[in-house]
Parts: structure tokens; C-alpha cells; sequence
């Protein structure tokens, strides 16, 4: 007996402490293993691979034009997934028919209600796919986004019904290619270039930081803990630019049509307005390799610097101007338009010289000849027999230096090329005997096309030398941040004097000169032509020539500038080479139109004594807010007199006057609105609890309940016309 | 003796761990669920915490009202009640919801009811009730097989659901088994198999066989002459028969094939030396397991399809796991008990545990939330609760004085150890995921108030022993 009690014994000691306590015992090691000898371990890892602090990308900041047209905007789209496993047994099951019908209906065409059903359970039930992050649909709209979280069982929420978002943007370009290089992008695997680089910090905003979780490691698909904290990412400013989409436009038109005509190789073509600097248009084209079309594909108009030619013989009378040397009325030997220098050959271009000798030094200018100009220039900076020093060299760059030509524009995007003007005797940078006659015709120096513009458009803003921009301001939901108003890098480049002979230099061009075809009679441009040799190598008697760059400088109306623009088209292969006919055209094109919208400019037609208008003239039954209509009588400037004491009141005309008469509309009542716009209409009727519907569009001209009807919450049925 | 049905007295070290681990599995619960909208009143009871509070309120009610049975009730009813948890088994294969891949539910309205949790209580009723038999003899063929059938029916017909892990539980009858007396050999023979079972989805068969053989080698080397030097000679074998193993993967045949000669050799001589029995018994040993290993590994490789092998491979190579999706419950939830460290995040403030970073939180894996808020700390004193639960059961089981009563203890004890091990475990990469709730603590109304019975029976039993 006792032999069977310690048998017994014996066998529950082994269950209990053979057995239950050490299992337990093993448990509690494991849990002290997990948890604190590694732990660290696991903290690190789950920080690492499953639970982050993660930065949430801000909202963009949009790019405008000048009138607030977005040119570039972050449009939200989203991604949706789902998560079978969140939610419980019943509302999976009993929201699955519902789900499935709306499924096959709205998400994906392709099921049939049944298919989508199958699907579903399968989505739960098959263990081994179970994945908790089934792609529903991609870049979805934020509306569509709203209607598939209303499906049943989305409607529960996340952590019910295991609808997944994640939210993600699109740059978009709502004017398309329209100064696309100028705008720029920010990608991933090119360069950043443009407006979007260089105010990538004000558009980006502040990212915010927020807890997610990783739910698919080969998606890295990463969703948010919303119960934790997070800090709110700040939406980045909007930036204001000083394009005009108008003029954009049209600039970027124009120089299309004749980059196809001449077959170019690239072109570019800039318009600034005179007095503030402010760009209003940029446009950059360059031909796709063996192909004939054209994109914005880089920034000639900042990052290439090039050779002027004669846009740049404006700076040279200038110097001589300035220094007074020279008058206009001065003679030159213009050589039948052909010389040379040591082993080198100047010849004019163009048709212009071949038969004239002797000519004013303005006769010279307008021609564009180089024989007239480098033999000026020569003449009184040139390095004479006996001269001990070379001030006189010295003193012309000083000249060029003073007119800003040697300053970069510091525009707000990156890669501006610096201009090039050489030192005397800078060996290194090639100066040699050579150098002078040739820089007098824009040959041995370098600017962007942008800097060239800068200093013609001092010469049309009377010497104030502006800085050209491209941003006004950045806002934040509409309200200004920074302006960058406009910036005077130069008060005088030059004396008055010389400013105004420039004008008068400029207009010659036009009215007489190598530009006078592009001559109209609207009103009046300056400006000058350019057609330089590109790729060049210059013997005694001949000049091998690679090709030619036309380009055209100047502003518009000459008498009061407002804008200036530059054209430059580089190797041109059809239909002409020189810059009046190949530059000049897109230039007229786009003052034209500039010059069309420029309404301050028109003579105001309503000019003279202020006509007397008749009862039949005068708006009658207008019916509407006081406050509108008193705005826009005043703005059209008719008098009017106000007998009227109600907020809603109508016009009348008496004769020649307008009277506006009291409209009392009575609380409780359906009102007449009829003559009313739809704006006033709907604050009327709904203030009185109507639920307004309406058909057609302008003033109300018919409703459906009648005046005076007692206002209920009825619906009401508004005709437009 | 017998006293009347009126005067009882529920034992408390029985209900109140219940009570203790029912309040922590619904705090955890609470915490799962709670965002910063946090509870409205409105939606409370269509949230899994308010189902789960309904479920508790009927439990406890289930609870109470079996304290009001007279005992004797039990072992009258043992047989039919085991009969209905049958009926209920095999009827949900025609009349259940399919729900994860397994026909293991009813579905009456908005509810689920899983037969396999009141399938537990059937059969430790059952099982109680024939051990209680007079004629029922644990060295007998007949009253094993008799027994074996009672458990294996249930077994068999909940594996073919199919879930495995409710049906593992039914190997907890063995502890009660052994209590009644059934042969330790046969523990002994099975804890033999299951390691060479193991072994074989662990290693190839040469690897098994080859390390079972030289274990036979040191054994026989006793048999022959128990000396210290022979001893030493013996372990110097076994380094070098390792390092030979590790250098040259190339010739492991013939290494098995020279210890599989020196031990027929040393075999013949213990043999002559009359010690027939130890040499049977070990190359038996060695035969019957190199068999089972090696045909688990062939099984293994052959039969298992790849997704199987995976889940193995979670469990006892988790290195060899490429696909990470496998091992991904697993991590998940060791992340969150590791997160939790020594004293833990606090209660709230678990955020792994919430938004479903571990699947089936609420459920099979609701012990991480104990680990990553309540910490070290938190899971030791779950795990103590448990613990004293399992030993005042047995204490309780120990002083009835029928034998019924004891064994249905036994019963009871058993099926709670093996559901604590094995979800925690697994929890923890110590056994593999199969779903197991832990009790009281799991969300799910079944298994919530299939344990309250069971544990309130025992809890009644006890209180009208006399």
C-alpha cells in the first residue's frame, strides 16, 4: 500500500515539478531573454526595419505666373490598399455582398459582382496569400478617394475596416511646355534646374515627422500610426513669377514658327519689362539631334554666352559718345565695306556697304558696318606708334565695364554663364593686336543673351541699369511672404546725353538701317540687328565661316519704353541668315502683341467730354446688392441717384440719369429674384430656407413658386437666360 | 458525509487567478483597441473589446450558475455530454462557416461558436469518467485502447477541420494518463520518438543515424569494460570522428559505414559477453530511430509542400527561412515583447500592439501586448498566475476524494498547460505557430467560456468534495 502512495507520489511530482514548472520556468527565461537581454536588440531592429519616425514630404508650393495662373502645382493623387485582416469575423462577412457590389461596379470593372465577392473571401481566407496590403487601385483622385472610403466597410475607418491611403503628389504643368526649362523640375534622377531648383526650399515647405509602420518590405510601403504624435509637415510657399502667360506665349510661338522656317539650331528669345527688369517672358529652344522640332531643353538665354556681333556696337558708340569723341554727324571710311587688320579680314555684312565710302558715323551704325565701326573704335582707343603706355585700350574696357557689360545678371535660376571682357594685355585670355578692332564689333567678347538684354534695356530705362527677375514675391495661402521688388544695379551707365544719341541710334536702325523692313507704323521700335559669324577662322582675304547667328535686340514704343526683348537664333540654314530677317520678325511678333495688350498705351477712346446717354442707353431693372452695383456704376463712372435705404435695390432710368430705387423683400415670403443674378438670387432665397435649384445660365428670369408665397423650405426651380 | 447541496464554498485560489487572468486579458484588450477617439458608448458593443466584455459578463454568468450542480451531475452526464461535443464535431461539417480555410465554426446570427473548445470539456469528462471505472486497468490493452479511442475520436475529427493546434491539445490526456498509470515507458519511448522526429526535419538521416550510432559506441564500450582510460579513449573518438565530420562533408558515408563496423564489432563482443538484452535494446534503439528520423526527413523533402516546410523552418531553422512573409509573425511579435524591456511601454501605450502590427493580436498573439506594455514584469506575473492556477488545481485535484473529480483536475490542468505552453511559446519562437488561444486572456467567446466551464466545474466539484 504505501509502495503504491510513493508510486503516486512520485508520478505527480514528476507532472508538477518535472514537467509544469520547469515549462514555466523555461517561458519566463525566454520572455526575460526577448525582453531584456535582448532587448536593446529588438528595440534597435523594430526602430530600424518596422517603426520609424518617418519625415512626411510637405505640399508643394505652387509655381504662378504674374496674374496668379498656376505654371506649376502639386496635384495630390492616391494610392489605395487593403487590409483583409483588420476587420472582425461579422463586419467583414456581413459587408461583403454590399463590398463586393460597389467593388465590381466602381474599383474594378474587370470582376463581376460574384468574381469581386470570390475574391474577397479569398483575399480573408486564403492563409497563404494573406497579405495585408492588397493594391486596390493606383493614382486615384482625391474625389474618387472620398467616394470608395463611403463602400461599406471602408466607411469603418482604418483600424476597422482596413482601407489604406497613402498619399502621394504629381507635378503638373497646367500650361504644359510653356517655359518649361525656366520653371524647371525637381526629379529625382536629373539635375534640378530652374525657378523649382533655386526655390526648392521656400516650395518644399517644412516636412513633417509622423510614426509609420512597415507593412510591405518590397514596396516599402510604410503607413501611419495615427495615434502617435507627429509634427505637420508645413506646405511650402507659393511662388509668385514675373511671367506673363500672355506674352509667354506668344514669345514662345513666335520663336517656334521661326525656328521651323530657318531650320535653326537653337534660338532663344527674352522680354523684360524696362523699368522694373521683371522678365515677362523666357523662352529657350533647341532642336532634338536629326530631328526638326523643338524643346525647351536648355537655357540658352542664361547659360550660354556667345559672341553678340553687332548688338554689341551699341556699347562701342556708346564709349566713344561718352568719352566725346565722336558726334553723329562725324565721317567714316567705310572702305566699300571690307579691311584689314595685320593678316586678318573685316568684311560687313550684309549688302549695305558694298557701295559706299565715306558715311556718318550714324549712316555707319544703322548699316551695321563693322569696317566703320572697328576703324572708330581703333582710331581713338587703339594703341598708336609711340604711345608708352596702353591707357587708352584700358580706357574703352573701362568704358564697356562702366556700362555693366562685365557684371553676370544674378538671376534666380542657376547656371548663368559669366560675360567675358577681356583685360588689356591679358595674355592668357587672348589679347592681342587683334583684339580691338574686333571687340568694337561684338567679336573676342562673351555674353548670355539675358545680359546683353540687361544692358539695352538700361539704355531704354535712360541708364538706370536694372537686374532681371524672375520671381515677384512668394506667398503663403495668398498672402505675401517676401517681395523681391525690383533691383537697380546701376543708377547711370551713362550721361544723358550719350543715352539719348543711343535712342536716337537705336530708332535709326528701324527707320532706316538694317531693320527698317520690320518698320510699322502702329508704333514705333529701336533697336538693333545682329549677324554673327559662328565658328569662324579668319584669313586675309577670306573668312571661313561655320555658320551664323541672327539675333535682334531692342525695345518698344521707342518713345516711352516698356519692354524690352532680345531675339537670338542660332545657325539658321534656310531663309536667311541676318539677324533683320531672321530675329527681327519674332521680335516684331511679339511686341505686336505686346504692344496690343499694352492698354495704357492706347489712346483712351472714351477721351473728350463725357458723352450724354439716354434713357435707352441706361441699364434698367438691374436688380442686386447695393454695394455691387454702387462699385459698378462707379467704376464705369455713371452718376447715379440713390433713393434706395434696403440692401437689394433696382435701377431705373429717368431720362438721362440712372436711379436706384428700394427693393424690400419680405422675411417669410418667397421673393421675386427675377432680373436678379444667380448670386444674389440664391443669398436671398436661401436666407428665407428655399432650396434653390436652377437651370440655364445669367439673370433669372423665371421662378417657380410665385412672389409672395410663404417661404416653407420648398424647392425652388430658377430659369436662367 | 454528504453534506447538503445548499452549503458550498467555491475555492478561491481557483476563481481568483480566473478572475485575475479574465480582468488582464480584457485590459489588454482595452488597449489594443484604443485610439485617441477612444471608446464611444454608442459603438462600445459593436467593438471587439464591448463583444468580448458581453462574452465575459455571459462566462462569468456560465460560471456562477454551474456552482449550483450537485457534483454527482458530472459523472452522470460525463458520457452524454461527450457523445453531444461529437455530435457537434461532426455536424460542423455539414452545418459550419468556413472561416481561415477551417470548417470549425457555427454561425448562429452575429455568432460564432467553435465545437472543438466545448469538445475539451466533453472528452475530460469522458476521460475522467472511465478512469474512474473499477475495470479500468492502465495495464491493460483493453483499457488503453478504450481510453486512446475516447481522446483520439475528438482528436481526429478536429484535425480534420482542419486545426492543428486545437487538436494538439488533445495530447494534454497523456498528463492525466500518466497520473492514473500508465507505463513511463511508454513517455519514455515517445519522448525517444519525438526527438528523432524533430531531429529528422532538423538534419539528413547520415547526420541522425550517424550520431545515434557513436552514442551506441560509447554505450557498448560500458557494456564491455566500465574503465576511466576506455572512457577517455572514447571521447578523443568523439572529437575526432566530429572534426573528421566537419572537415570532409564528401566522405560521410563512409564514416558511417566505419562506426556502423565498430559497433557490430563492439556488439559482438558484448553479446558473447551475455549482456544480450543491453545490445538488442541498443541497436534497436538506434535501428527504430535512424527509421523515424530519417523517414520524417524523407517526408520532409517528399511530402510536405513548400509552405509547410516553411512554417517548420520558422520553428526550428529560422535562419534557413529566405521568404520573410514566414518568419514575419514571428519577428513581429518578438519586436513587440522586446520592445516592451524590463518594466515595459505602459498600459496604453503599446504602439506596436495596436493598428494590427502583429496579426491576430487580439487572439493568438495577445500575450505581445502583455509583453511590450506590461514588459518583463507584466509577462512573469502571467505567466506566475498561470503557474499557481496549474498547482492549485493539481493540489485541488489531489484532495478529492473521487477519483472522478481528480482525474477531471488532472484533465483540466492539462489542457491549460498545454494551451499556456504552446501559445507562448510560439509567441517566442519556442514552438511552432499554430493557433492556440491563451486562456482567458485571447479574445473569442468560445474559448473564453469553454475554459470558464471547464474551470467552473472543477471549482464545483471541489466545493461539494464531501
Amino acid at each position: 500500500m504505501a509502495e503504491v502512495k510513493n508510486e503516486v507520489l512520485t508520478r505527480v511530482y514528476i507532472l508538477t515539478f518535472g514537467i509544469v514548472l520547469p515549462m514555466a520556468l523555461i517561458l519566463m527565461y525566454k520572455t526575460i531573454v526577448i525582453g531584456v537581454v535582448e532587448g536593446e536588440k529588438w528595440r534597435d531592429y523594430g526602430r530600424r526595419s518596422y517603426v520609424q519616425t518617418r519625415p512626411v514630404k510637405a505640399e508643394r508650393g505652387n509655381i504662378m505666373a504674374h496674374d496668379g495662373s498656376l505654371l506649376a502645382t502639386s496635384v495630390p493623387f492616391f494610392n489605395l490598399y487593403f487590409d483583409p485582416t483588420v476587420a472582425t469575423d461579422d463586419e467583414y462577412f456581413d459587408n461583403l455582398d454590399t463590398l463586393a457590389y460597389c467593388f465590381a461596379h466602381y474599383l474594378d470593372k474587370n470582376f463581376t459582382v460574384g468574381g469581386a465577392r470570390e475574391y474577397l473571401i479569398d483575399l480573408r481566407d486564403t492563409l497563404e496569400n494573406r497579405s495585408r496590403h492588397v493594391l486596390l487601385k493606383r493614382k486615384v483622385s482625391f474625389a474618387e478617394k472620398k467616394k470608395i472610403e463611403q463602400f461599406p466597410l471602408f466607411n469603418l475607418g482604418r483600424y476597422r475596416g482596413g482601407l489604406i491611403a497613402t498619399k502621394l503628389s504629381e507635378r503638373k504643368r497646367p500650361f504644359g511646355v510653356l517655359a518649361r526649362r525656366t520653371i524647371g523640375y525637381v526629379r529625382d534622377q536629373a539635375k534640378d534646374v530652374g525657378l523649382e531648383d533655386s526655390f526648392n526650399k521656400e516650395l518644399g515647405g517644412t516636412p513633417g515627422e509622423q510614426v509609420m509602420m512597415l507593412v510591405d518590405k518590397k514596396r516599402d510601403l510604410w503607413i501611419p500610426m495615427d495615434n502617435l504624435a507627429k509634427i505637420e509637415p508645413k506646405q511650402g510657399k507659393d511662388l509668385v513669377t514675373t511671367i506673363d502667360v500672355n506674352i509667354q506665349d506668344i514669345t514662345e510661338r513666335a520663336l517656334y514658327d521661326a525656328m521651323q522656317y530657318h531650320n535653326a539650331e537653337w534660338g532663344t528669345a527674352v522680354v523684360m519689362e524696362v523699368k522694373t527688369g521683371r522678365i515677362k517672358a523666357i523662352a529657350n529652344l533647341g532642336r532634338v539631334e536629326g530631328k526638326r522640332e523643338w524643346y525647351e531643353v536648355y537655357n540658352y538665354a542664361v547659360g550660354r554666352a556667345i559672341e553678340p556681333g553687332s548688338t554689341f556696337k551699341l556699347a562701342s558708340m556708346m564709349a566713344m559718345l561718352e568719352d566725346g569723341y565722336i558726334t553723329l554727324e562725324d565721317k567714316v571710311d567705310i572702305e566699300h565695306g571690307k579691311t584689314t587688320y595685320y593678316d586678318q579680314e573685316m568684311v560687313d555684312a550684309g549688302s549695305h556697304s558694298a557701295h559706299l565710302d565715306t558715311i556718318t558715323v550714324r549712316k555707319a551704325f544703322e548699316i551695321s558696318s563693322n569696317v566703320g565701326l572697328s576703324k572708330l573704335v581703333t582710331a581713338f582707343y587703339g594703341k598708336k606708334e609711340g604711345d608708352k603706355d596702353r591707357n587708352k585700350e584700358r580706357k574703352f574696357i573701362e568704358r564697356l565695364k562702366q556700362f555693366g557689360l562685365h557684371l553676370p545678371t544674378n538671376i534666380e535660376i542657376k547656371g548663368e554663364a559669366a560675360p567675358v571682357i577681356k583685360e588689356v594685355e591679358d595674355v592668357k585670355a587672348g589679347w592681342s593686336g587683334l583684339t580691338l578692332p574686333w571687340m568694337a564689333t561684338g567679336y573676342e567678347v562673351k555674353l548670355t543673351p539675358l545680359q546683353l538684354l540687361a544692358f539695352y534695356n538700361a539704355v531704354a530705362n535712360d541708364g538706370v541699369l536694372m537686374k532681371p527677375t524672375l520671381v515677384e514675391r512668394t506667398e503663403s495661402f495668398g498672402i505675401a511672404i517676401d517681395e523681391y521688388r525690383p533691383t537697380v544695379v546701376k543708377k547711370e551707365i551713362a550721361s544723358r546725353k550719350t543715352i539719348e544719341q543711343a535712342h536716337q541710334l537705336l530708332l535709326g536702325v528701324v527707320e532706316r538701317g538694317t531693320a527698317r523692313a520690320l518698320k510699322t507704323k502702329r508704333y514705333k521700335f529701336a533697336g538693333k540687328t545682329g549677324t554673327t559669324q559662328i565658328g569662324y577662322k579668319r584669313f586675309k582675304n577670306r573668312t571661313r565661316v561655320r555658320g551664323y547667328q541672327a539675333s535682334f535686340v531692342g525695345y518698344f514704343p521707342a518713345e516711352k519704353p516698356v519692354y524690352s526683348c532680345i531675339v537670338v537664333i542660332y545657325k539658321p540654314e534656310k531663309n536667311g541668315i541676318y539677324g533683320g530677317d531672321v530675329a527681327g520678325p519674332v521680335f516684331r511678333k511679339i511686341a505686336d502683341k505686346c504692344y496690343d495688350s499694352l492698354i495704357e498705351l492706347h489712346a483712351p477712346m472714351n477721351k473728350g467730354p463725357k458723352p450724354i446717354l439716354k434713357s435707352s442707353q441706361l441699364p434698367r431693372n438691374v436688380v442686386g446688392e447695393k454695394k455691387d452695383i454702387a462699385a459698378l456704376l462707379g467704376e464705369l463712372d455713371m452718376p447715379y441717384y440713390d433713393l434706395a435705404n434696403t440692401e437689394m435695390v433696382r435701377t431705373l432710368a429717368a431720362s438721362d440719369s440712372l436711379i436706384l430705387e428700394q427693393r424690400t423683400l419680405p422675411d417669410n415670403q418667397v421673393p421675386s429674384v427675377v432680373n436678379m443674378g444667380l448670386r444674389d438670387a440664391l443669398y436671398v432665397l436661401e436666407n428665407r430656407g428655399l432650396k434653390v435649384k436652377t437651370q440655364g445660365v445669367g439673370k433669372v428670369v423665371k421662378q417657380s413658386i410665385k412672389p409672395g408665397t410663404k417661404a416653407r423650405g420648398q424647392n425652388i426651380l430658377l430659369t436662367l437666360n | 458525509m454528504n453534506r447538503s447541496a445548499n452549503s458550498f464554498k467555491p475555492n478561491i485560489s481557483l476563481y481568483g487567478p480566473y478572475l485575475a487572468l479574465v480582468l488582464s486579458g480584457w485590459l489588454m484588450l482595452f488597449s489594443i483597441g484604443y485610439n485617441e477617439v477612444g471608446y464611444s458608448l454608442n459603438t462600445f458593443f459593436s467593438t471587439a473589446l464591448g463583444k468580448q466584455t458581453i462574452w465575459i459578463g455571459i462566462s462569468l454568468f456560465a460560471f456562477i450558475a454551474l456552482q449550483f450542480v450537485d457534483w454527482k451531475f458530472w459523472q452522470t452526464i460525463a458520457i452524454p455530454i461527450y457523445g453531444i461535443s461529437l455530435a457537434l464535431l461532426v455536424g460542423v461539417f455539414i452545418f459550419g462557416t468556413n472561416i481561415n480555410g477551417a470548417t470549425s465554426w457555427y454561425r448562429i446570427g452575429s455568432v460564432t461558436i467553435q465545437p472543438s473548445e466545448f469538445a475539451k470539456i466533453g472528452t475530460a469528462l469522458a476521460v475522467a469518467s472511465y478512469l474512474n471505472n473499477y475495470s479500468t486497468d492502465l495495464r491493460k490493452w483493453q483499457s488503453i485502447s478504450t481510453l486512446a479511442l475516447i481522446i483520439l475520436v475528438p482528436m481526429l475529427l478536429i484535425l480534420l477541420q482542419p486545426d492543428a493546434g486545437s487538436a494538439i491539445i488533445f495530447t494534454s490526456f497523456l498528463l492525466v494518463m500518466y497520473r492514473a498509470g500508465f507505463s513511463p515507458q511508454f513517455y519514455i519511448i515517445s519522448f525517444f520518438g519525438m526527438t528523432m522526429l524533430i531531429l529528422g526535419l532538423m538534419y539528413p538521416a547520415t547526420n541522425v543515424t550517424l550520431a545515434l550510432s557513436l552514442i551506441g559506441v560509447g554505450l557498448l564500450i560500458y557494456y564491455t569494460q566500465p574503465k576511466f582510460y576506455l572512457a577517455v579513449l572514447y571521447i578523443v573518438f568523439i572529437i575526432a570522428s566530429y572534426e573528421v565530420f566537419k572537415l570532409y562533408p564528401q566522405y560521410h558515408l563512409y564514416q558511417l559505414l566505419t562506426s556502423i563496423g565498430v559497433l557490430s564489432f563492439l556488439a559482438g563482443i558484448v553479446w558473447n559477453k551475455k549482456k544480450k538484452r543491453e545490445v538488442s535494446l541498443v541497436l534497436m534503439a538506434i535501428f527504430l530511430g535512424s527509421l523515424v528520423s530519417g523517414g520524417a526527413n524523407w517526408g520532409f523533402n517528399h511530402i510536405l509542400k513548400s509552405h509547410q516546410q516553411q512554417r517548420i523552418n520558422v520553428w526550428l531553422h529560422p535562419e534557413l527561412v529566405q521568404n520573410k512573409d514566414a518568419g514575419y509573425n514571428l519577428e513581429k511579435s518578438k519586436l513587440a515583447i522586446g520592445a516592451g524591456g524590463f518594466s515595459g511601454k505602459g498600459f496604453l501605450q503599446g504602439d506596436m500592439t495596436k493598428g494590427n502590427f502583429v496579426p491576430e493580436q487580439t487572439t493568438d498573439f495577445i500575450f505581445c501586448t502583455v509583453g511590450e506594455e506590461q514588459g518583463f514584469v507584466g509577462t512573469v506575473l502571467i505567466i506566475g498566475l498561470f503557474l499557481y492556477l496549474l498547482v492549485q488545481i493539481v493540489i485541488v485535484a489531489e484532495r478529492q476524494r473521487s477519483k472522478f473529480a481528480m482525474y477531471y483536475g488532472y484533465s483540466v490542468a492539462g489542457i491549460l498547460f498545454l494551451h499556456l505552453f504552446i501559445n507562448i511559446g510560439m509567441t517566442m519562437g519556442l514552438a511552432p505557430i499554430i493557433g492556440v488561444p491563451l486562456p482567458f486572456l485571447s479574445k473569442g467567446g468560445s474559448s473564453l467560456l469553454g475554459f470558464s466551464i471547464l474551470l467552473g466545474i472543477l471549482v464545483n466539484m471541489d466545493s461539494r468534495r464531501y
